[in-house]
């Protein structure tokens, strides 16, 4: 009788598999053999339709990712060349979507377009992968909608004169805070870097007087990402990126590590990411973090009136993290005209705007920049404020392996103890400036 | 059995499994090969050259590559030692006559059903300095009164991992173990209640020599299996703090994701040469040619 | 049954059974209550054991709007099918290599394993490249053939360890009688061996069922399996706890129910075989 149960229930299982397969099989090998013929042959005579590209993106939640197939399909209805992108979904994956995008491009599989990070820029650069946009951009309607600043450090990355990114939206780094913690701790917001490492001294706190530290001043970024703020502590003291080796530099280390020793910030710190940093701060653990405004809708949410923001304040230096997502075209890509015009449709039209506005990064365009919404937020206005100095990490053929590997596991070192400030300054400037 | 006369069928029978596994591996591992001598690194793509034995010599210089060989012997040794011991006290009891066995069964395959990706972030969540509930639970049982951040400070991150992995593993050789288990025959058991052996004897005597091969295998292929695996590690820890949790897998694959491939195909032949010597002395062993 | 042999069970059996399952069922424990945790509660003050507000939301959305039954069935169709593959290939090359002498054992025995020690990171460039050019990339045949080159070595070798293990008497005495090899290996050695194919097959239904890394690349949105959707819950703004939790709980559960049933089979698939024997 079981017997006879587990035959039927295989039998029926293997039939649905088949009748599926097949149903699914035949709408999927056409539409192969339309993108390849689309692809192989371009100027083939098919019917007045355009181009068809395809385009690689993340998203950082299932929001977004429904937010990107709406501006798909609003670009596809709208464009007047007959363009229609297909939007196809990879993982971030912490930052894993960039080796897939390289592992395909380099065998001969790459999208016509997809989202980029500037760090990537010289591997992909090196082999030849990507789009010169040079004279694209120069034949843009729409090219002085976008600060020249912008531009330059595009080009920066590439380590050329040439553009290869089309920018798309920034993010700067500050300081969220607490405005509660901050009146029961008695401290003022800091205007400049001694005030802001007392604050984190004077916000760390026992509350209910058990002799353990309930809040802390800061949440400390020890793990992948940690780079962005740990370099205003360096450049705060007067240091750089350029001689992570120099007194000043070291000092900037000193004062990190530091904070970590006396307790400032949660002993998770050596490890704690973006997920732990955010966790912390949410459920009142720390009364500071730094963070930019793709994180400012869900601590809204959380406090209400009681979360605020400043801009890292200055020493003998001040520098805050520009983060950054671009478009790149690849130039294996048989329609580039068309991909221009959904990258520039991203960069400075409805796309720009339909994207900054949902997600709550910083825009590219001047024009979008000027919308009221972005006007009259305070986290913008925080991110605005820190464009001035707002800088990256230099970016070499080393910078990914730094960040991925060499900067999180000397930072725990010497968080750790086992190493001194001047050691890890050594190896982290060695193998950032390796020839 | 008989000897000399040639036999095509052998080669037809592993001819298929052959070709499936020729077509996609070969290629990839000569390659590699000669990666391994070259400064084959794609973010230099204009400086690739032949650089001979430059690669290993650095291997042997490379401080953290040291550290990884030591952290890849005791991920090995304790992760699959550990995992065989309860696996196999798991198989033995799943294999006694108990009510609901069925689902017990069914149930204690979980942790190896569980997806990579959710096993890493659930037991760092689990593991969590600050919101974790083993802290919580150790706290609540008066074992320790401070939360121990067992991810984030380099005495407990490596033991941490292991633990998962162990989880992981323990059902690998449970189920393994016992489908070798019921394939031992009812009457060598019902001859040695006859002679009037114990539950030990009869464990010693019959179960563990029948399965002999199995044993083995399964612990082969585990080391092996254990010893390449990179997504535990690397979403719980990334390898660190201060490369702590940095076996020799993970190690291999941050150079490998930075296109650093003549480093990472050096050390993945080396480490292959290192599974091989563990396996070979069996194989040798055990499927001796007879022509 | 006397007091003495319950009190004896309890210490054989159940003690150690229930220590061994606390350890591998609490986590997924945790996950499920995860999922059914609304998000302030997951970072609250207190740690809480079972949620106080609890809420089915997150299911909801995966099957609503997320449309989670796609990747279920991709990932079905993949499993199934590297499954069948799989163990047919291994099952006719391990009992070669367990039944037969020949020239070039060793090696071809030692070529299976060496394959998987190989780093599969190191595999992704070339493997992307020959899927291109036999245009086999983006379809659900590229991943059967991405994972049946290390589940064949794996389940060669472990067919061969449970074949060795087996007496070589039963098909010869089978054989004396009369019947052909073919014969005495389908009625006499195939239903001994069910228990271990059974094994097998769940190894590597859940290794295809699971994988990440060529999944992700060998896919496109129409072919995506399960662990590539999961992924995408995990973006630069934190992890999306309540639907990674549901989708891992509802990934866990269809192979526990499969397997359920398989080792129900499996023991009656024994039975009939020592009939025979």
């Amino acid at each position: 009788m079981k017997r006879l149960l587990v035959i039927t229930l295989v039998a029926l299982f293997s039939v649905g598999l088949f009748g599926c397969t097949a149903a699914s099989n035949s709408p999927s090998t056409t539409d192969e053999t339309d993108s390849s013929t689309n692809k192989n042959t371009n100027s083939e005579s098919d019917d007045g339709e355009g181009p068809t590209l395809t385009y690689w993106y993340w998203a950082d939640n299932s929001d977004y990712s429904d937010l990107m197939q709406n501006i798909i399909t609003e670009f596809n209805e709208t464009n007047d060349k007959g363009i229609t992108v297909v939007g196809e979904e990879y993982p971030w994956d912490g930052g894993g979507f960039m080796e897939t995008l390289f592992t395909a491009s380099v065998g001969g599989g790459a999208p016509d377009v997809a989202t980029f990070k500037l760090t990537s820029t010289p591997l992909f650069t090196a082999n030849d992968l990507l789009a010169n946009l040079d004279d694209y951009i120069e034949n843009w309607d729409k090219k002085d909608d976008i600060d020249p600043n912008i531009y330059d450090i595009m080009k920066t990355a590439s380590g050329t004169d040439s553009i290869y990114l089309m920018p798309w939206n920034t993010q700067v780094l500050y300081v969220y805070y607490r405005p509660s913690i901050f009146e029961e701790a008695g401290v003022e917001v800091p205007t400049t870097y001694e005030e802001f490492l007392t604050a984190i001294e004077k916000t760390t706190m026992d509350t209910d007087g058990d002799g353990q530290t309930d809040i802390y001043g800061f949440g400390m970024r020890g793990a992948t990402g940690g780079q962005e703020p740990w370099g205003s502590f360096i450049h705060a003291r007067g240091g750089s990126f350029d001689d992570l080796t120099s007194e000043a530099s070291i000092r900037g280390m000193q004062d990190f590590i530091d904070i970590y020793e006396n307790g400032y910030v949660p002993k998770t710190a050596t490890t704690d990411g973006f997920n732990e940093i955010i966790a912390n701060f949410k459920s009142g653990h720390t009364a500071m973090t730094i963070h930019h405004t793709g994180s400012s809708a869900d601590m809204v949410e959380t406090f209400g009136d009681d979360v605020s923001a400043f801009p890292f304040p200055a020493g003998e230096g001040q520098w805050t993290s520009m983060g950054d997502t671009e478009n790149v075209i690849f130039e294996s890509s048989e329609h580039k005209d068309a991909a221009f015009e959904w990258v520039s449709y991203l960069a400075a039209e409805k796309g720009q705007e339909d994207w900054t506005v949902a997600t709550g990064n910083v825009p590219v365009s001047k024009t979008v920049q000027e919308l009221d919404f972005f006007q009259e937020n305070e986290f913008m206005k925080a991110s605005i404020d820190g464009m001035s100095y707002a800088g990256i990490v230099p970016i070499k053929d080393t910078t990914t392996e730094w960040i991925n590997t060499i900067w999180p596991n000397t930072i725990a070192s010497a968080l750790l103890g086992e190493r001194s400030a001047d050691e890890a300054m050594e190896i982290l400037h060695e193998g950032l400036h390796e020839e | 059995m008989k000897k000399k006369k040639f036999n095509i069928w052998p080669y037809i029978l592993i001819s298929p499994a052959l070709l499936i596994v020729a077509f996609v591996v070969f290629y990839p591992i000569i390659e590699a090969i000669f990666m391994s001598f070259q400064n084959y690194d794609l973010r230099r793509p204009d400086k690739i050259s032949f650089i001979g034995l430059k690669n290993y010599i650095e291997m042997f210089q490379d401080e953290i590559f040291w550290t990884a060989v030591k952290n890849t012997l005791i991920w090995v040794i304790l992760g699959v030692g550990l995992q065989f011991i309860f696996g196999f006290i798991l198989a033995l009891l799943l294999n006694q006559q108990f009510k609901g066995r069925g689902i017990v069964r069914a149930v204690s395959l979980i942790p190896w059903a569980t997806p990579g990706v959710l096993i890493g972030l659930m037991w760092k969540w689990i593991y969590d300095g600050n919101y974790g509930v083993l802290n919580d639970l150790l706290m609540k049982l008066n074992i320790i009164d401070q939360p121990i951040m067992f991810l984030s400070q380099t005495s407990t991150a490596f033991s941490s991992v292991i633990v998962t992995i162990i989880w992981q593993g323990i059902p690998f050789f449970a189920i393994m173990i016992l489908a070798g288990l019921q394939s031992i025959s009812h009457e060598m058991y019902e001859a040695a209640d006859i002679d009037g052996a114990t539950k030990l004897q009869k464990l010693f005597r019959i179960t563990i020599p029948s399965l002999k091969n199995v044993i083995f295998i399964t612990i082969i292929l585990r080391i092996i299996w254990v010893s390449n695996s990179v997504d535990i590690i690397y979403s719980m820890t990334g390898g660190g703090p201060s490369y702590s949790t940095q076996t020799l897998s993970v190690y291999i694959f941050n150079k490998a994701t930075v296109l650093d491939l003549g480093y990472s195909s050096g050390m993945a032949l080396l480490l292959m040469f290192m599974l091989a010597t563990v396996a070979i002395p069996y194989i040798r062993k055990s499927f001796k040619e007879g022509a | 049954m006397s007091k003495k042999s319950f009190a004896n069970k309890c210490f054989t059996l159940y003690l150690p059974l229930g220590l061994i399952l606390t350890f591998l069922i609490f986590p997924f424990y945790w996950t499920f209550v995860t999922s059914i945790k609304p998000e302030h509660e997951l970072y609250g003050a207190t740690v809480t054991y079972w949620p106080k507000d609890l809420t089915f939301a997150s299911y909801q959305k995966l099957f609503g709007e997320f449309n989670f039954l796609l990747p279920m069935f991709n990932s079905l169709l993949v499993a199934t099918i590297t499954t069948v593959v799989t163990l047919t290939v291994s099952t006719s090359a391990a009992y070669a290599f367990t039944r037969f002498d020949f020239k070039g054992k060793r090696i071809f025995m030692s070529l299976f394993l060496t394959n998987n020690m190989f780093p599969n990171v190191l595999l992704l460039i070339p493997l992307f490249a020959i899927m291109r050019s036999v245009n086999l990339l983006y379809t659900p045949l590229s991943l059967v053939v991405a994972y049946a080159t290390f589940t064949i070595p794996f389940s060669v070798w472990m067919l061969t360890g449970y074949l060795k293990d087996l007496p070589n008497s039963l098909e010869e005495a089978a054989m004396i009688d009369g019947a052909n090899r073919v014969k005495a290996f389908f009625n006499v050695v195939l239903p001994v061996l069910m228990p271990s194919i059974i094994a097998t097959g769940v190894y590597i239904f859940i290794q295809s069922w699971n994988e990440y890394t060529f999944a992700v690349l060998f896919t496109n949105e129409a072919t995506r399996t399960i662990p590539v959707t999961l992924n995408n819950l995990i973006g630069q703004l934190g992890v999306q706890w309540d639907l990674l939790t549901a989708g891992g709980i509802i990934t866990i559960i269809p192979v526990c129910v499969l397997f359920f049933f398989a080792q129900k089979q499996l023991i009656e698939g024994l039975t009939a075989g020592s009939v025979k024997g």
